[in-house]
């Protein structure tokens, strides 16, 4: 079967999660082919997972202050802030009957091609189960899941650099957690590609892009008509309070 | 009265439970960063545990919460009805605590 690549473009957070389920809805309808996106966030976002609840997970006056926009994903997992400079994101969205059955088996499977694609600029990562990708013990890439009527959407940020300061304005932690000491703990515990690699984006797109399509068939385009008018309509969803603030 | 209860499941994922209560479980909320397939399945977890007795014992919970999760077809990953029971338990624990201090 062969794939449809979307390049790296830049949507707003409810725009990229509209487009991901309308294509999940396409294939699902037999209308959309399987699809690899790589997207980044215009304005910067944080992002919670379906199972979360906004108002502990993210400082809300703190990201109206900053233009940051505040979405809900339809996968679950945790809260990302997601740099609009500081990291590319991409989705897969494919029937079941092209990945593996089981779902950390399929986990294994699409971080593999990140894992592949980092590679390519001599970076040297492993996959950690559940939905995690590391670098010398530091992560790297999370993952995030979700299945539905035989298809699969996974979605992933892969970190190029990291804007620690406005993630802590951002994201809901403790007073006493902002110390030098928690900052410094993050940096143990979180990588980025410019720590290994002086690549550029573009570079580092590429780079992914090289270890998705690797052994398929691909070709690149567009959203469809019917994709792009259903992408907007669902980011209204997106856009709601009541979806954002159902938890 | 009200109780919440926050685990780092074993290899897994974080798990919060919040609850409200008298003699039964008047509300309650299963929030982290698992993942359930499919998603809609955890409101029916959380119907299935509205209503139930406070006292009811952590093993009791757990085999109420494998039903709801056997009956949707449902995948937890990340977390456990195991994990949901005893996060559950220590969240009303945690309100009967906090009430009578």
């Amino acid at each position: 079967m062969e794939w449809r690549v979307i390049a790296l473009e830049e949507h707003s957070a409810c725009l990229n999660m509209g487009i991901d389920e309308a294509i999940l809805e396409g294939i699902r309808d037999g209308t959309s082919p399987p699809t690899m996106r790589f997207y980044k966030w215009k304005p910067g976002a944080v992002s919670i997972g379906r199972f979360q609840s906004m108002r502990d997970e993210v400082n809300i006056e703190r990201c109206r202050a900053l233009g940051i926009d505040c979405v809900r994903r339809i996968t679950g997992g945790g809260a990302v802030y997601h740099d609009q400079k500081g990291e590319i994101t991409y989705s897969m969205i494919a029937p079941e009957s092209l990945l593996p059955k089981g779902i950390r088996e399929s986990y294994r499977e699409i971080c593999g091609w990140i894992i592949e694609g980092l590679s390519t600029i001599g970076i040297k990562a492993e996959f950690a189960p559940i939905n995690d990708i590391l670098v010398n013990g530091k992560k790297i890439s999370g993952n995030a899941q979700t299945r539905r009527n035989g298809v699969v959407l996974q979605h992933g940020t892969i970190l190029y650099d990291l804007d620690i300061g406005t993630m802590f304005g951002v994201l809901n932690i403790s007073k006493e957690k902002i110390s030098d000491k928690m900052i410094k703990s993050v940096e143990e515990r979180v990588t980025r590609v410019l720590d290994y690699s002086d690549v550029t984006q573009e570079k580092l797109y590429s780079a992914l892009l090289s270890g998705f399509v690797k052994g398929k068939d691909y070709t690149v385009g567009t959203l469809t008509g019917t994709e792009t008018e259903r992408a907007n309509e669902l980011s209204k969803i997106y856009g709601s309070d009541k979806w954002n603030f159902s938890r | 009265m009200e109780g919440s209860a926050k685990q780092k499941v074993p290899g897994g994922k974080l798990l919060s439970i919040k609850v409200k209560y008298g003699k039964k479980v008047e509300k309650i909320e299963i929030l982290g960063d698992f993942f359930l397939y499919p998603e809609e399945a955890l409101s029916e977890i959380e119907k299935s545990l509205t209503g139930i007795d406070t006292n009811l014992a952590e093993n009791e919970i757990t085999i109420m919460v494998q039903s709801v999760v056997d009956k949707e077809g449902a995948e937890l990953v990340g977390i456990t009805p195991e994990a949901i029971a005893s996060t559950l338990r220590s969240a009303i624990k945690n309100g009967m605590e906090s009430n009578s201090a």
